[in-house]
C-alpha cells in the first residue's frame, strides 16, 4: 500500500526546497509549482474529455466521430485548441468590455479553486481542508456570477435569456448537490475529504450506506449533471432556440476558457462523487477479507480515481446523449418539487441510520 | 515582514480601493462586481487567520448567495447602456466631507485602543466544534438563535410571496 | 436544562404555535371567505394575551442568552394587548373584496412580527436581540407594502427596509465595537466589563443611533412620516405603538443594564434628543393636512416624551416609560381606529374633510376627542397621567429646564390635537362625511381603548404595580 504513497515524495520536495530558502520563497515556489502542475492537468483535463466527449456521442449515435487528424482523430481536440487560440476575439459594439472580459475569467478561477481541493491519491493533493466539502460547493458557487455577467455585458438577448436559465439552474441544483454530499458527511462525521476516504477503508459509501446512500447518490448525479449546465439539462445554451446561451458572443481564447471549465466542471462533479460516495482512490475493499483488500491494493490508487471518476463521466455523457432537454419549468419544478424534499426526507432517515447504527 | 502581512496590506489597499469604485460607479453591474472583490477580499481576511469555516460561509452566503440575488435582480430590472443619476454636486460635496469626517473620528478612535490579542489560534477551531457549539443550549452555545433565524426566514420568505402573489385588477 | 424550563418562554412558544396554527388554518378556508380564519387567529392571540397574565417564572435560558421576568412579561402583555387591537381594527379592512385571499399572510406576519419583538425584549446577548430586532422589521415593511394597488404603500415598504437596513448596519457596527472592548456579546458579560472609553462611547452612539431609528427620534425621523401615510392604516397604527414601544422597551433596559457605565455618556444624549425630538415632532405635526402624516409626527414628539422616562435610570424612569406605552397604545389606536374606520369608508384621509363630522358620526368622534385629549394631556385621562409621571422622573434626576421645555411643548401640542377636534366639532362643512356604521370589531377595539385611557388614568394601582416590578428589577441588578 504505502509503494503507492505520495506523502513522502511531496514532502521531500518541501524539504528539498526549505534547506536553500527562505520560508516565504518556499511559499512562493511552492504556490508556481502547484498552480503550473493543475494548469498543465487543466489542459490536458479539458483535450482528453472533450475528444472523449465527441468519441461517446458519435458511438452512440452510431457515427464514427472524429477521425482524421491522428490516429482515430486523436489529435483532433489539440488541433481545434491551436484554432481557438489563433481567432480574433471579436466584442460587440455596446458591449460592457471590462464585464464582458472579466467573465470568463470569474468562471475558470472559480473552476481552478474547485479543482485544488480534490484529493487524486494518497497524499496527492493541493489543499485539504477541514471543511473540504464546503469549500468545493463554496467556491463552484462562484462561477454563476461569471456566467451571469457574460450573458448580461455581451448585448444579446439570447446571452441573456441563457444566462437567466443558468443562474437561476445553477442556484437551485446547488442545494441538492450540497444536501446529497451532507447525506453521506453524515455518515463520514467529517467534512474533510482525506477523512471521508479513509472512512471508506473497510468498503464505499455506496454499498455502506443502504438505500439513503444510493438515493443520495442518484440525486447528487442529477443535480451534479443540471449543476454544470449539461444535458438533458443544458437550457441555458440549448441551441436550438438560443444558438449558444450566455458565450454566444465569445470567441476564440474567451469561449475556449468557458467550454473548458465546462468540461472540467463535469470532472469536478464526477470526481467529488467519486470520492464521497466511491471511496476516491481508496480501492475496492470488502470488510475484513484481508487477502482480497490485499489483491486490490495493488492496483494503484491514482488508476483508482481516474478509474471511478471516468465512469461517473461517462456515465453523464450517457444522459446527455440519451435524454431529451426539459423545459425550464419542468427543469425548476424536478428541483424544487422532487429533489429538494426527496433529500431533505433522505438526510433524515440518513441521520436515523446513523444514530441507530444500522449501517455497516 | 512575513507573506501574510503582506498579502493584508495588498487586500486591504484592494478593497478600499474597491469599495469606492463600488458606490462611485454609475454602472449598477460593475458596482456589483467591485462589491464582489470586496467581498473576496473578506474571505481572504478570513484565511489569512486560518478561520477557514468562517471564510468558506463567507464565500457561499455573500458571493454564492447575496451576489447572485443581486445580480439577478439588476438583470431582472436594468439594460446595459443605463446610467445611474449623478447627484448633485452639493450633494456629493455634503457627502464626501459626512464620510470623511466620520471616517476621521472612527479611525481615531480605533487607533487609540488597545485590542486585546486574542491566543487562540484559529487552525484549532474544527468544524466539528463549531456544529457541536452551534447547537448547544448551554453559555456559548447558540441554539436559540439558530431557531429564531428559522422563523425570521420563514417570515421572511412569506413577507416576500405575500408581496409577489398579487396581481393586478382588471388585468388579465 | 430540564424541558421544564422551557415555560420561561411561554408567551413566545405560545406565540410560534399561534403562527403554526394560522399557518394550517390557511389552507383550510376558501379564498373568497376567510371569516373563520380570521376567528380563529383573534381567538388565539386573545388567548396568548391572557395567558400571558398568570403568574410566571422568571430567570434565564439557554446560559442568559434569554432573560425573562415579571417586568419581561408586562411589555410583552403590552405589545401583546396592541397586537389583539391591531387586529380587530383590521378586519373591515381585511375583507374587503379582492383582500381576503391575502389576509393569512398579513396576520401570519402580524404574529411573526410579535414574535420577533418578544425575543428582542428577552434577550440576553447581542445576537438574539439583533435577531429579535430583524424578524419585528423584515415582516413589518411586507406589511406596510401591503397595498400593491397604491404605489405610495410600495413606497413606504421600500423606505422602511432601506431604512432598517441602514440602522441595522449602524447598530452593528456599534455592537461589533462594544464586542472589540468586551470580548463577549452576552448582556452580563459586557455590563461587567465595560467602561467608559472613547471607544466604547462610539460604539454606543452608533448603537444608540440604530436603535433611534427605530423609535424615531428626530434626527432619524425622516422615514416616519412618509412610511406612516403610505403605510396601510392599520399597519401604520401598528408601527407606532407595537414597534415603536419594543423598541423603546429594549433601550431602557440596554441602557439600564449594558451600558449602566457609560451613563455619563448616554445622558446628555439623550437630553439633546428629548429637546429637538419633541420640538420638531411638534412643530411639524403644527402643519400637517393629512392625518396620518400628523399623527407620525405627533408619535415624534411623544417618543420624545418617552425619552424623558429613559433619562431618569432608575425605577420610577423604567415604571413610567412602561406606563405611558401603555397609555400610548390605547389612545393612539383609538385615534388611528377612527381614522382607519373612516379611511375604510370613505377613502378619505385629510383632516379637512374631517370638518362637521360630529354632525354625522357623533360617537366616533368623541372617541376620537378622547384620544387626542389623552395624547395631549388633558387632566382626567390616562394621558395626563401619563405625561404628569414622566415629568416627575426626569424632575427627580434635576432635569429642571428639561422638564420645563418639555411642559412648553405640552402646550404647543395641545394647539395642533384640539385642530382635529376644532374640526370635527366646530367646522361648518356643506357636505360633511356620512353616517356610517363601522364593523363590530372595531366598535369593540374602541370601546376597548377609551376603557383603557379611562381605567389606567384612573386606577392607581397600575401605575404602583409597574413602579414596584421596575423597582425589583434594578434591585436584581445590583
Amino acid at each position: 500500500m504505502n509503494i503507492y504513497d505520495f506523502t513522502g515524495l511531496t514532502r521531500s520536495i518541501h524539504e528539498g526546497l526549505s534547506s536553500s530558502m527562505s520560508p516565504l520563497a518556499v511559499t512562493v515556489t511552492e504556490f508556481v509549482i502547484i498552480a503550473f502542475a493543475f494548469m498543465i492537468f487543466f489542459t490536458i483535463l479539458g483535450l482528453v474529455l472533450v475528444y472523449a466527449e465527441r468519441k461517446i456521442c458519435a458511438f452512440f449515435q452510431l457515427r464514427l466521430g472524429p477521425m482524421r487528424v491522428g490516429k482515430w482523430g486523436l489529435a483532433q481536440t489539440a488541433a481545434d485548441a491551436v484554432k481557438l487560440i489563433f481567432k480574433e476575439p471579436m466584442i460587440t459594439k455596446n458591449a460592457d468590455k471590462f464585464l464582458f472580459n472579466l467573465a470568463p475569467f470569474i468562471v475558470i478561477i472559480s473552476t481552478f479553486m474547485a479543482l485544488g481541493a480534490l484529493p487524486f491519491a494518497k497524499g496527492l493533493h493541493a489543499l485539504d481542508f477541514d471543511i473540504g466539502i464546503l469549500y468545493i460547493s463554496a467556491v463552484s458557487s462562484i462561477g454563476v456570477i461569471g456566467i451571469l455577467i457574460a450573458g448580461w455585458s455581451s448585448d444579446n438577448k439570447y446571452s441573456l435569456i441563457g444566462a437567466m436559465r443558468s443562474g437561476a439552474q445553477v442556484v437551485s441544483y446547488e442545494l441538492s448537490v450540497g444536501l446529497s454530499l451532507l447525506t453521506i458527511v453524515v455518515l463520514a462525521e467529517s467534512l474533510q475529504f482525506s477523512e471521508i476516504i479513509a472512512s471508506q477503508e473497510a468498503g464505499w459509501w455506496i454499498f455502506r450506506g443502504h438505500i439513503p446512500a444510493l438515493i443520495a447518490f442518484c440525486v447528487f448525479m442529477i443535480a451534479g449533471t443540471a449543476e454544470t449546465n449539461r444535458g438533458p439539462f443544458d437550457l441555458a445554451e440549448a441551441e436550438s432556440e438560443l444558438t449558444a446561451g450566455f458565450h454566444t458572443e465569445y470567441s476564440g481564447l474567451k469561449f475556449a476558457f468557458f467550454f473548458l471549465a465546462e468540461f472540467v466542471n463535469m470532472f469536478i462533479i464526477a470526481a467529488i462523487g467519486a470520492t464521497v460516495f466511491l471511496g476516491g482512490w481508496m480501492p475496492f475493499h470488502i470488510g475484513h477479507w484481508a487477502g482480497f483488500n490485499q489483491i486490490m491494493d495493488f492496483i494503484p490508487p491514482i488508476v483508482w480515481f481516474f478509474g471511478k471518476t471516468g465512469f461517473l463521466i461517462f456515465l453523464m455523457m450517457w444522459f446527455k446523449w440519451t435524454f431529451p432537454r426539459l423545459r425550464i419549468d419542468q427543469l425548476l419544478t424536478l428541483e424544487w418539487k422532487y429533489l429538494l424534499p426527496i433529500n431533505l426526507i433522505n438526510i433524515l432517515i440518513m441521520a436515523f441510520v446513523v444514530l441507530m447504527g444500522w449501517h455497516f | 515582514m512575513n507573506a501574510l502581512t503582506i498579502i493584508f496590506y495588498i487586500m486591504a489597499v484592494l478593497m478600499v480601493v474597491f469599495s469606492i469604485m463600488a458606490v462611485t460607479s454609475r454602472k449598477l453591474l460593475r458596482a456589483a462586481i467591485y462589491l464582489l472583490f470586496v467581498l473576496i477580499g473578506v474571505a481572504v481576511f478570513y484565511l489569512a487567520v486560518d478561520y477557514m469555516f468562517l471564510a468558506a460561509v463567507q464565500v457561499v452566503v455573500y458571493m454564492g448567495g447575496i451576489l447572485v440575488l443581486i445580480i439577478f435582480s439588476i438583470l431582472l430590472t436594468s439594460h446595459l447602456g443605463e446610467r445611474l443619476q449623478v447627484v448633485k454636486p452639493t450633494t456629493m460635496l455634503f457627502a464626501a466631507v459626512l464620510s470623511l469626517v466620520s471616517a476621521g473620528v472612527v479611525i481615531s478612535v480605533i487607533n487609540g485602543f488597545t485590542f486585546i490579542t486574542s491566543t487562540f489560534e484559529g487552525d484549532k477551531l474544527t468544524v466539528a466544534h463549531i456544529g457541536q457549539q452551534l447547537l448547544s443550549y448551554d453559555q456559548f452555545g447558540y441554539v436559540l438563535p439558530f431557531e429564531v433565524i428559522s422563523i425570521l426566514l420563514l417570515a421572511a420568505m412569506i413577507a416576500a410571496i405575500a408581496i409577489a402573489k398579487y396581481k393586478h385588477q382588471g388585468k388579465s | 436544562m430540564s424541558f421544564s424550563d422551557f415555560l420561561l418562554m411561554r408567551n413566545e412558544l405560545l406565540l410560534v404555535a399561534a403562527a403554526v396554527i394560522i399557518l394550517i388554518a390557511d389552507m383550510s378556508f376558501s379564498d373568497e371567505n376567510k371569516r373563520g380564519l380570521y376567528n380563529i387567529s383573534l381567538l388565539t392571540m386573545i388567548i396568548i394575551t391572557v395567558l400571558g397574565f398568570l403568574p410566571a417564572p422568571s430567570g434565564k435560558l439557554f446560559g442568559g442568552m434569554y432573560i425573562t421576568g415579571d417586568i419581561y412579561i408586562l411589555m410583552k402583555n403590552i405589545l401583546n394587548i396592541a397586537t389583539v387591537i391591531v387586529l380587530l381594527q383590521s378586519r373591515g379592512w381585511l375583507e374587503k373584496p379582492g383582500q381576503q385571499k391575502r389576509m393569512g399572510e398579513f396576520i401570519l406576519l402580524l404574529v411573526s412580527v410579535l414574535i420577533g419583538m418578544s425575543y428582542m425584549i428577552s434577550s440576553g446577548h447581542f445576537i438574539m436581540f439583533y435577531l429579535g430586532m430583524e424578524l419585528a422589521t423584515i415582516p413589518l415593511a411586507a406589511l406596510a407594502a401591503y397595498e400593491l394597488n397604491k404605489s405610495k404603500s410600495a413606497e413606504a415598504g421600500i423606505k422602511l427596509i432601506l431604512l432598517a437596513a441602514f440602522s441595522s448596519g449602524i447598530l452593528l457596527f456599534g455592537t461589533s465595537l462594544i464586542y472589540a472592548a468586551a470580548g463577549t456579546l452576552y448582556f452580563e458579560g459586557v455590563m461587567a466589563i465595560l467602561d467608559s472609553t472613547a471607544f466604547t462611547t462610539l460604539g454606543l452612539i452608533l448603537f444608540f443611533a440604530g436603535l433611534g431609528f427605530k423609535i424615531s427620534l428626530v434626527p432619524f425621523h425622516l422615514w416616519t412620516a412618509d412610511v406612516y401615510e403610505g403605510a396601510p392604516t392599520n399597519v401604520t397604527s401598528f408601527l407606532s405603538v407595537a414597534s415603536k414601544g419594543a423598541a423603546v422597551f429594549i433601550l431602557v433596559i440596554i441602557l439600564n443594564t449594558v451600558f449602566k457605565s457609560l451613563n455619563d455618556v448616554w445622558d446628555p444624549m439623550v437630553y439633546a434628543l428629548i429637546i429637538i425630538t419633541i420640538t420638531i415632532g411638534n412643530l411639524f405635526a403644527l402643519r400637517q393636512r393629512n392625518i396620518k402624516r400628523f399623527l407620525a409626527f405627533s408619535s415624534i414628539a411623544q417618543a420624545g416624551f418617552i425619552m424623558l422616562g429613559v433619562i431618569n435610570d432608575g425605577g420610577l424612569g423604567m415604571a413610567t416609560v412602561i406606563y405611558f406605552v401603555l397609555v400610548y397604545v390605547f389612545s393612539n389606536l383609538a385615534a388611528f381606529g377612527v381614522a382607519a374606520a373612516i379611511e375604510n369608508e370613505t377613502g378619505k384621509e385629510s383632516i379637512d374633510d374631517y370638518n362637521g363630522f360630529y354632525r354625522t358620526n357623533p360617537r366616533l368622534s368623541l372617541v376620537m376627542m378622547l384620544a387626542m385629549f389623552s395624547l395631549a394631556g388633558i387632566p382626567p385621562f390616562a394621558g395626563f397621567f401619563g405625561k404628569f409621571f414622566l415629568f416627575t422622573a426626569a424632575a427627580e434626576k434635576g432635569y429642571y429646564i428639561l422638564t420645563l421645555i418639555a411642559v412648553l411643548n405640552t402646550i404647543i401640542s395641545l394647539y395642533y390635537y384640539l385642530l382635529v377636534i376644532k374640526a370635527m366639532f366646530i367646522d361648518k362643512n356643506g357636505a360633511p362625511i356620512g353616517y356610517f356604521k363601522s364593523d363590530t370589531a372595531m366598535q369593540v377595539s374602541l370601546v376597548i381603548c377609551i376603557l383603557g385611557i379611562i381605567v389606567t388614568g384612573f386606577t392607581s394601582g397600575v401605575f404602583d404595580y409597574m413602579v414596584n416590578l421596575s423597582q425589583q428589577f434594578f434591585l436584581t441588578l445590583q
